[in-house]
């Protein structure tokens, strides 16, 4: 079973966590404050940590400041207010961590700890396959099957993405900050318009469906039964 | 006013020392006119006694004699004097008793005392005298009266007094005036400032409409500075409202929602809908929250330390990107007109979402079949970007209105959106520096302009 340490000093926040993370099948443990969630990291070894950036004690950069000087590398998704997302919460996606600001919706939540754990397939592959879908990084042409599919610069990076997280959810936010590098958009739909245009292309009239929306989610792209 | 406070007062005080320093140069101007009219007197008095005794003291013994007696007969006033003394300093002829002592022989005049008969008796009077040798050896006083230099003294003193009072009253009563004046428009000032900070913000502080004048500027300064504050505080309690208002509206849509959906949904399938459609006015919600604290965020300029060079063509086109299929399913042309790469300082990220922002309104608001234009162009230095469309456009009265949080065009109540794009543009443009312009013509145009970056 996944382990999850979360180090999270807000009792109702950390409840709904445990709760939604409980319910997807990770075990959990948490913590409320920084020293004793430093300890708990060291020792249960968990596979993913979330930690909230305001702890008492020690804030939550800090930890993971710490465990990456003693080599600990397991992946943090770090909980931010909006007002505090600054380039030192920022720079935690260069260096293979995630962060997401608060409010969030738990679904959010869920894929972006399931993006960590599951870090993106092989990335020195330049032909990408799922099922019957091929994608050529190269000279950046895609197949269906026999069926060849023209597609757009950003409709091909969005394509590579979706690819590299066969069968994980991908949530809007995801895409938008991954593909497009930039983190707020006036209309959340503008990724729905994005996406049903590649659908269109990758799932033609008659074919089973590969991209799938997941209500008030994101999306999911997987072969077909 | 009573009196102590207004003596108090450094208006007053300051009147009070220019006063002073006026009747100090009065005084000096008199003693210097004093002084001038004393050494022009005594230098005619020294000419005449010089020339006098040079003449008499000429003339042989026995002329000499009458010479001095006739001197002293003619003069009415009794201002001459005249002694004419033996090698032993005994007493020929004159009216002066004795030698004077203090006066040398043969010397420049001077002044001195003599002893002179009078009609009744001896008597001592201050003259200005010189005393010479004759060629017998006898010795020639001649002095006339200086007590004239005292009696013009004495004019110049009368004068001075007379003068001087009356214009120190003046200019105490002038200084007191322009005191009393000052005063009161400091008393009016700080009344009115009182009631401001009571609360009364549509207070101004008076003004005379003096070009000019420094209270009036420092007045003029405070009054802009009460507008601004007047007016941010009118939008924060407007905010305040309004926020209430926009996140009350979907919560209390997903109220009736969920309470239709408890009475009247038969299964778990029509259930789900019923959660679904209330989690997406959660949703909006939410975002209206997010999107005020993104604005708050940028407000306070905590993003400064992105700012770099950043080249608008890119991000323009960038955004046409994005948008371009949005635009297209709306029925809605985005064209892009002239795209100079025109470098700018400031956050890339930021700028990207002010465009976004734009370019998001203006397909909203754009009916199917028009046309929405984002160009970008140089001016003297300035990159202008421009987004324009052929939508309902802003009203003249709605123009410095439409920054404003919430704030959303009677046209465009039916648009979706949360009402605060335009904010979080001027938001940016203010963080960057930029101005931001809203003209309308047919439709909207937007204009963003920054100095270019080198």
């Amino acid at each position: 079973m996944t382990k999850v340490l979360l180090i999270e000093d807000d009792e109702e926040t950390a409840q709904e966590i445990v709760g939604e993370l409980v319910d997807r099948g990770y075990s959990v443990e948490r913590s409320a404050t920084g020293t004793e969630g430093l300890e708990m990291a060291r020792a249960g070894a968990p596979d993913v940590l979330v930690v909230d950036r305001l702890l008492p004690g020690m804030d939550g950069l800090s930890v993971i400041e710490r465990l990456r000087r003693e080599q600990i590398r397991t992946p943090v998704l770090v909980l931010s207010a909006l007002g505090e997302v600054d380039d030192r919460v920022r720079g935690l996606r260069s260096g293979g961590d995630d962060y997401l600001a608060k409010p969030f919706v738990l679904i959010e939540l869920v894929a972006r700890i399931e993006a960590l754990l599951r870090r993106p397939s092989d990335t020195r592959a330049t032909v990408l396959r799922v099922g019957p879908l091929e994608l050529d990084l190269i000279d950046r042409s895609a197949r269906r099957g026999a069926r060849q599919i023209e597609l757009l610069p950003r409709e091909c990076r969005l394509l590579e993405y979706m690819m590299r997280r066969e069968g994980q959810l991908v949530t809007r936010a995801m895409l938008f900050e991954d593909v497009w590098n930039y983190r707020f958009v006036p209309d959340s739909n503008l990724v729905d318009v994005h996406m049903g245009r590649l659908r269109h292309k990758v799932d033609a009239t008659g074919e089973p469906p590969m991209i799938l929306s997941q209500r008030g989610a994101g999306f999911v792209l997987r072969a077909p039964a | 006013m009573r009196l102590p406070d207004f003596a108090r007062s450094t208006t007053f005080r300051s009147a009070l020392s220019i006063a002073g320093v006026f009747a100090v140069s009065i005084a000096i101007l008199f003693s210097f006119v004093y002084w001038r009219t004393a050494a022009y007197m005594t230098g005619r008095i020294d000419s005449l006694i010089v020339g006098e005794s040079a003449v008499i003291a000429s003339e042989p013994g026995p002329e000499r004699l009458s010479l001095v007696d006739s001197r002293l007969k003619g003069d009415p006033r009794r201002i001459k004097a005249a002694g004419l003394f033996a090698p032993d300093g005994r007493r020929i002829a004159g009216n002066v008793e004795t030698l004077p002592r203090g006066l040398t022989i043969g010397a420049a005049p001077g002044d001195t005392t003599v002893e002179r008969l009078g009609p009744s008796g001896p008597e001592r009077e201050r003259v200005r005298a010189v005393a010479r040798r004759t060629p017998d050896g006898e010795v020639l006083v001649i002095g006339r009266n200086i007590d004239e230099l005292d009696e013009i003294a004495a004019i110049v003193e009368r004068a001075l007094a007379l003068g001087i009072i009356p214009a120190l009253i003046l200019s105490i009563v002038a200084g007191a005036g322009l005191s009393l004046r000052a005063q009161r428009r400091i008393e009016q000032v700080t009344e009115t400032t009182r009631r401001i900070v009571g609360g009364d913000l549509r207070e101004r502080l008076p003004t005379r409409g003096v070009s000019g004048d420094p209270l009036d500027q420092l007045a003029e300064i405070v009054n802009s500075m009460l507008d601004e504050i007047e007016r941010l505080i009118h939008e924060i309690a407007g905010v305040g409202d309004d926020i209430a208002h926009e996140v009350r509206t979907p919560l209390t849509r997903v109220r009736a929602v969920l309470e239709r959906g408890r009475e009247h949904a038969t299964g778990v399938e029509e259930l789900r809908e019923v959660v679904d459609r209330a989690i997406g006015g959660l949703d909006k919600s939410l975002a209206i929250v997010t999107a005020l604290l993104r604005i708050a965020e940028i407000e306070h300029g905590r993003r400064l330390a992105a700012f770099g060079t950043v080249d608008l063509a890119s991000v323009v086109m960038e955004v046409a990107e994005l948008y371009d299929p949005i635009a297209e399913d709306r029925g809605v042309a985005l064209e892009i007109g002239d795209t100079a790469a025109s470098k700018v300082s400031g956050d890339r990220d930021l700028l990207f979402e002010a465009i976004a922002n734009l370019v998001d309104n203006a397909i909203k608001f754009t009916p199917a079949g028009g046309r929405v234009e984002l160009d970008l162009s140089k001016h003297a230095g300035e990159v202008r970007l421009r987004v324009a469309d052929t939508g309902p456009g802003i009203s003249e009265g709605e123009r410095d209105v439409v920054t404003r949080r919430f704030y959303r065009s009677d046209k465009s109540r039916q648009a979706q959106g949360v009402g605060l794009g335009l904010s979080l543009v001027a938001a940016i443009a203010k963080l960057h520096g930029f101005a931001l312009h809203i003209t309308t013509g047919p439709g909207c145009c937007i204009e963003i302009a920054a100095p270019e970056a080198g």
